[in-house]
């Protein structure tokens, strides 16, 4: 067990599985469909922020169109699973639906990033809103394919692959962990390697890479790209649990919501968008449960961590506790 | 090494850079000079591809590199440190090294293994201790000393192993014993390196100690080159600096 | 996509003029907002993203103002005043405290207002649509026909009042030693701290005229339509929009790209009914793309 010690990619994994196997003992000792429900939603929206923070926090990029790919990795997979090719595939379906999904928001992310790379600034951030909103706009038009302002309706079949079977509570808790853990330690692996040391260098200061024979733009890309196909992941795996997808995934609110997570968990940490996640699905489900007026208590918490701490909750216990 | 044939750049109508020609022979150590505004950090930003060339040429080597891409440059053998110090203000000096080394080799591309325990960390070390960076090597950038910055963009460009190296006032900012300290450290990096140099600086005395050729910039013109005993002579440079010039 | 359906309005006079008249109506509406928030990034260089919840804040003054009074005027001006000091509470009490901070936490901060600001009215004002502040008597006559298209008289009102303010505006920013004293802290604002001039005063006044500005173009929309929470999140997008046309910090850019973006909407309306957001996104993508800096914004 010696690589244990060492922070290295077999850790990860080791961790990843433990922390997996420890939630799926969970799930039967506190059996509240509440409680397993909010834990793979913090999953789901997790993968969401943590992709956005490869470019917030690691790169120093606003994007503020991010849930265009979300929406578009639950559009793909809704409308994969809802067309006649499910009839072929039979229990590859799904495999084969998510695969699409990531396919379909990678190449999204791939124009849109290629485009918006270009800019700098607040003008970027411009850009990835213009992009999004029109993407919004095309959902709401093709009325006959996304079925419009209703959203992707009539539900769609999850046909069960290598014995799991989605539409059983279990199964699905225990394959988005599963899938999210994995995207989670391979995005770790992606962040700690040289290629994610070369993301904090072009944020800390974009002009000098170039002298030292580094291409800024093409790493910017990637980066855009990857976080493009993590964040279709999340938008497919919502999509799988919703069994629909809808219109407001792609409009500029859904957008700001990984922006809060990260605020609220710490930018500066790995794992601080997931935690943000948790307080967020948290406060949503004490809050909505407790008062009609969420809105107004998760503006007040955004303030208060805004102008009160400055930082993440995890950025903020790290630097409190451990780095002093 | 370095060949520059009369470069020209305008800014808005105002040559910044006019007609400069400039030769560097292998392994020597050149210094560039001139009053405020003459146009010197343009003609490095120029070499290095920073901006592009209105008019002339640079070879380095029998390798055109005029209007080339600047990371294209920096692949092909130039480096330099900046006159306003650019560094990485949240990496370490250790991690930055690496990134520099990384750089060279297009190994910032790399996804598979981690930066930590990456193969570069012995050469890094080397050029820390080159530098004099060993002591303050796993702080951070921004919470370096002035000084230790500047060493520190100039050992970013070490690591590329450059054939030609710019220098653009190392010594800005200093006092005046740290300033003899850094030039001491640059000369020691000459010898050792082998390196073509070609620095920027204020300072007289500093560049009569240790440049072999001085080239004179003045309003965008070279109006004098030869050694320091030639330019200690010469009546223009004597004009420039003493009658008018803002020195 | 009905494009036969464009041509055959471009060729009719009577839908040209009311198309027309449409789009002059929602853009210089459009120009009452956008210009207040161009002018808070021109000056103060912070994106305020809240800037339509200060469009929504003015349909409710009015609306309260109408309901106690029953006077139109008075509606609408204390919607814009109201507003107007409600911005300057909200810029010493939070907007100073971001100057210079990051894009991020900037946009943050607003979002967070827009969130308890849209709370706070259902709190107060109930979540139901308000039924508007309705057209003043003098207005309530029938249409003008030109051409066989109907105007109602009332949208020139509103497009007569919006070209006086956007010539006030310009008077201000142009003539006036407010206009230039905001010119130069938006330019250096160290040098006129050096000759001993408060900029906190002039960036508390510049974002009070900013949010007059979101409150009068919320009063005149309470009059066009109902009131209800959440009724500023559109109109901010559509702020943006004109914003990035008309080049950031641009007033005269932000007029030319209002009127832009009023004969994108009534004309796609005609063209392709569903798409017509999309029209004016589309548009912003190629100005993004082509021309950054937008149209009438100074080059970087
Ligand atoms: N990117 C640019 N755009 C416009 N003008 C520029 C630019 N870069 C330099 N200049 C102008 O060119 C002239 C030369 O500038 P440069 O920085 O090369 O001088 P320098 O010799 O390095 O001066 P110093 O000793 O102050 O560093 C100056 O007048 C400067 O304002
Ligand atoms: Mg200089």
């Amino acid at each position: 067990m010696g690589f244990l010690k060492k922070d290295n990619f077999e850790r990860d994994a080791f961790i990843g599985l433990i922390v997996w196997i420890f939630l799926l003992i969970f799930y039967f000792v506190i059996p509240s469909p509440g409680i397993h429900d909010i834990i793979q939603k913090v999953f789901i929206l997790g993968l969401f922020a943590m992709s956005l923070n490869i470019l917030i926090g690691y790169l120093g990029l606003v994007a503020f169109g991010h849930a265009t790919f979300f929406a578009a990795g639950a559009y793909t997979l809704g409308l994969f699973l809802q067309s006649s090719i499910v009839n072929n595939l039979g229990s590859l379906s799904i495999p084969a639906a998510i695969i699409s999904a990531i396919f379909i928001s990678t190449v999204l992310a791939a124009f849109i990033g290629a485009i918006c790379i270009r800019l700098k600034d607040i003008y970027f951030s411009f850009l990835t809103l213009a992009f999004q909103m029109l993407i919004y706009s095309i959902i709401l038009a093709l009325v006959s394919i996304t079925g419009g302002d209703q959203g992707l309706m009539g539900g769609f079949p999850k046909p069960p692959f290598l014995g799991i079977d989605l539409g059983k509570p279990f199964d699905f808790y225990a394959f988005t962990i599963f899938i999210s853990i994995i995207t989670i330690v391979l995005l770790r692996q992606l962040i700690e390697s040289p290629f994610g040391y070369g993301l904090r260098m072009i944020r800390d200061n974009p002009d000098r890479p170039a002298a030292l024979g580094f291409n800024n733009q093409r790493h910017k890309l990637i980066a855009f790209i990857i976080a493009g196909s993590i964040a279709g992941l999340a938008g497919s795996l919502q999509a799988l649990l919703d069994v629909g997808a809808y219109p407001e995934w792609a409009f500029w609110a859904k957008s700001a919501e990984p922006l809060f997570m990260i605020l609220l968990g710490g930018m500066h940490s790995f794992l601080g968008p997931l935690m943000g996640a948790f307080i967020f699905e948290i406060l949503n489900d004490f809050v909505t449960a407790n008062t009609r007026y969420y809105g107004l208590v998760l503006g007040l918490v955004i303030l208060s961590f805004v102008l009160g701490l400055r930082r993440g909750l995890l950025d903020w216990l790290l630097i409190k506790f451990y780095r002093k | 090494m370095l060949k520059i044939s009369g470069i020209s750049k305008s800014f808005g109508g105002i040559k910044a850079t006019d007609n400069v020609s400039i030769e560097l022979k292998p392994n020597s150590i050149n210094a560039l000079i001139g009053p405020n505004g003459a146009g010197k950090t343009t003609i490095f930003n120029l070499i290095t591809g920073k901006i592009s060339v209105d008019d002339g040429e640079i070879f380095i080597g029998n390798n055109n590199i005029t209007n080339l891409k600047e990371t294209e440059i920096t692949h092909i053998g130039i480096a330099r440190a900046f006159q306003i110090t650019n560094i990485f203000s949240t990496l370490s000096v250790k991690e930055s090294i690496k990134m520099a080394l990384l750089a060279k080799i297009h190994g910032l591309n790399n996804m598979w293994d981690r930066f930590s325990s990456h193969s570069v960390n012995e050469e890094a070390n080397n050029i820390a201790e080159l530098t004099g960076l060993k002591k303050v090597y796993n702080t951070i950038s921004s919470e370096l000393s002035h000084g230790d910055q500047k060493l520190l963009d100039i050992a970013l460009a070490l690591a590329l192993k450059p054939k030609v190296l710019l220098l653009d006032e190392p010594t800005a900012g200093m006092g005046p014993e740290e300033r003899w300290e850094m030039i001491k450290r640059i000369k020691e990096l000459w010898q050792k390196t082998k390196m073509t140099v070609l620095f920027i600086e204020h300072d007289m005395d500093i560049v009569f100690d240790i440049a072999q050729t001085i080239f004179v910039l003045q309003q965008g013109s070279v109006i004098a080159k030869g050694t320091p005993k030639e330019i200690k002579k010469n009546q223009d440079v004597i004009k420039a600096y003493l009658g008018g010039g803002k020195k | 996509m009905e494009i036969f359906a464009l041509f055959d309005c471009i060729i009719t006079p009577a839908c040209l003029i009311s198309q027309t008249a449409g789009g002059l109506k929602i853009g210089m509406l459009l120009f009452l907002v956008a210009s207040g928030l161009t002018l808070v990034f021109g000056v103060l260089g912070v994106i305020n993203f809240a800037h339509g919840a200060l469009y929504m804040l003015g349909a409710y003054f009015s609306w309260q103002v109408m309901s106690i009074t029953g006077h139109f005027g008075l509606a609408v001006i204390s919607g814009a005043i109201g507003v107007g000091i409600f911005g300057l509470i909200f810029e010493r009490l939070l907007i100073n405290k971001v100057y210079n901070s990051d894009l991020l936490v900037q946009i943050l901060l607003c979002y967070s207002v827009i969130l308890i600001l849209d709370d706070l009215v259902m709190i107060i004002w109930g979540d139901e649509f308000l039924s508007g502040i309705g057209v003043p008597e003098v207005f309530q006559v029938p249409p003008l026909f030109i051409f066989d298209a109907i105007i109602p008289p009332f949208h020139i009102a509103i497009i007569v009042i919006s070209m006086i303010v956007a010539l006030l505006l310009w008077i201000i920013m142009t003539k006036t030693k407010f206009g230039k004293l905001v010119r130069a802290t938006a330019v250096n604002p160290r040098m006129l701290e050096a000759l001993g001039i408060n900029t906190n005063v002039i960036k508390a006044g510049v974002f009070m005229l900013g949010s007059f500005l979101a409150g009068l173009g919320g009063a005149l929309a309470a009059s066009l339509g109902s009131v209800v929470s959440g009724m500023g999140n559109s109109i901010i997008i559509e702020s943006f929009i004109v914003t990035v046309i008309g080049g950031m910090g641009s007033i005269s850019g932000a007029f030319l790209a209002s009127i832009i973006i009023g004969m994108a909407r009534s004309f796609g309306a005609v063209a392709m009914p569903l798409f017509t957001d999309g029209i004016m996104f589309l548009i912003m993508v190629l100005v993004l793309v082509m021309k950054p800096e937008g149209l009438m914004g100074k080059k970087k």
